[in-house]
């Protein structure tokens, strides 16, 4: 028998998509929020004077960038019943997404903290301000610059890895198509679908990183 | 730790074997669909190069979980040919790499300055024995240390290809998971494999890059 293509197979199972889509978004942003923030600690870590700070912080990224993604997840999801705590699996793949993902950051935000010259610190100190006040005011604004390219990229990776948490029973877009392949039987019409999707969700990132880049840096390339 | 995981090291490490088998696999497909894609995007005619710029761009825009997904389930149901998880996750990890591979390549031949094309081009070479006595050795410099990069990418995304049922190093790991009845410490001892698979690689590579740039350093001396 001969595989008719038809994408109206997949219609009544679009209503699902879209709880889908908000979750991959959500997922997806709320990782990009907390991966920043712990990568942001681990960066300066990675700056301390203290070895043992270094060298936690060094083991730390090199352990999450040297393994997959998904055995990450699998770790964290069978971790947390096992020591007596009780997450969804939304909140457990975000904290495997934020372990993870990190780990990147942190390589970001270090290469951002390190192309800023130690001159700006001693003027800063020499200005009397605290550690705390030249992070804010002096390297904080140009860091951002160096890695904001960097970090639009990121981003569309963590949106495309977010496509694993399905294996830990997220219902995100990947697993939309999984269910709804198996339903209809479409399987070839639903990853089109599942592809078109995440194909605009990238495009559209990077057309907000190079509009938004335009605005806040308007000499920046 | 649990020293009775202790009888399942083999098994790991056979399933490791299998992980390194796929990765290379795809990566040496990657090599070649990379390679074309490369020379199709520096080529002459307009419809190559965007076909694949297209391709480069459509495979950093989809996950690889969909592309093995369409590989798997998408693929057999309108070619009619049955293909098995291991073939499945070669080809989608191959796709994935080619597209990856391909930038690399790109940068590499374009490392290349214009002048050597046109030098061996004045001493009467064809197009193939450019690329092959002096564009390839000299870009080759320049595509391997990033290709090691790659590698790493693929032991890592070779993991998804548990989500489909073969089994590799992830799968295997959930299998003696649930034959030990549950816990987590058997996905701690897999992510420790993948880390040593990776990081030794990446040392390798850390040692080669350093070979070569002196290689290149010598080159460049050479050439005055």
């Amino acid at each position: 028998m001969d595989y008719i293509f038809t994408l109206r197979a997949v219609t009544p199972y679009l209503d699902a998509l879209v709880p889908a889509v908000l979750d991959t978004i959500t997922v997806s942003l709320a990782t990009m929020v907390l991966s920043l923030a712990l990568g942001m600690v681990f960066a300066v870590a990675r700056q301390s004077r203290h070895l043992a700070v270094r060298f936690l912080a060094t083991a730390y990224v090199e352990f999450f960038r040297n393994t997959p993604l998904l055995v990450v997840l699998y770790f964290v999801y069978f971790m947390i019943p096992t020591i007596g705590l009780r997450l969804s699996s939304f909140s457990s793949a975000l904290l495997a997404m934020t372990l993870h993902f990190g780990a990147y950051m942190t390589e970001i935000l270090r290469a951002g903290l390190i192309a800023i010259h130690s001159g700006q610190y001693d003027a800063g100190r020499s200005l009397g301000m605290s550690r705390l006040q030249i992070l804010r005011r002096v390297v904080l604004a140009q860091v951002l610059r160096t890695i904001y390219a960097p970090l639009g990229n990121q981003f569309i990776a963590i949106l495309l890895g977010s496509s694993l948490t399905s294996a830990i029973a997220v219902n995100e877009i990947a697993s939309w198509t999984q269910t709804a392949g198996a339903a209809s039987f479409r399987y070839f019409e639903t990853f089109l679908v599942a592809a078109a999707v995440y194909l605009v969700l990238s495009q559209a990132v990077n057309f907000a990183r190079i509009q938004i880049g335009r605005r806040l840096f308007p000499a920046a390339p | 730790m649990d020293t009775s995981l202790l009888i399942y090291g083999p098994i790991l490490l056979k399933a490791a074997r299998l992980t390194i088998w796929l990765s290379w696999l795809s990566l040496v497909i990657g090599a070649f669909g990379g390679l074309l894609l490369a020379l199709m995007r520096i080529s002459r005619f307009r419809p190559l190069r965007l076909f694949a710029m297209l391709y480069t761009e459509l495979f950093r825009s989809i996950p690889i979980l969909i592309v093995l997904f369409f590989c798997y389930f998408g693929v057999p149901l309108v070619l009619h040919a049955d293909l098995s998880a291991f073939g499945a996750a070669t080809l989608a990890l191959g796709l994935h790499a080619s597209s990856m591979m391909s930038e690399v390549i790109r940068a590499g031949i374009t490392s290349v300055g214009s002048g050597q094309w046109e030098a061996a081009q004045a001493s009467g070479m064809t197009y193939l024995q450019t690329m092959r006595l002096v564009i390839g050795p000299q870009a080759a410099q320049v595509i391997l240390p990033p290709s090691v990069g790659i590698f790493i990418m693929m032991l890592k995304e070779s993991s998804v290809a548990s989500i489909i049922g073969f089994v590799e190093l992830t799968a295997t790991g959930l299998l003696i998971r649930e034959s030990v009845g549950g816990g987590f410490t058997i996905l701690g001892v897999v992510a420790l494999f993948y880390f040593v698979m990776c990081y030794t690689i990446s040392l390798a590579g850390g040692v080669l890059e350093s070979k070569m740039k002196v290689a290149g350093q010598n080159l460049a001396i050479d050439r005055g």
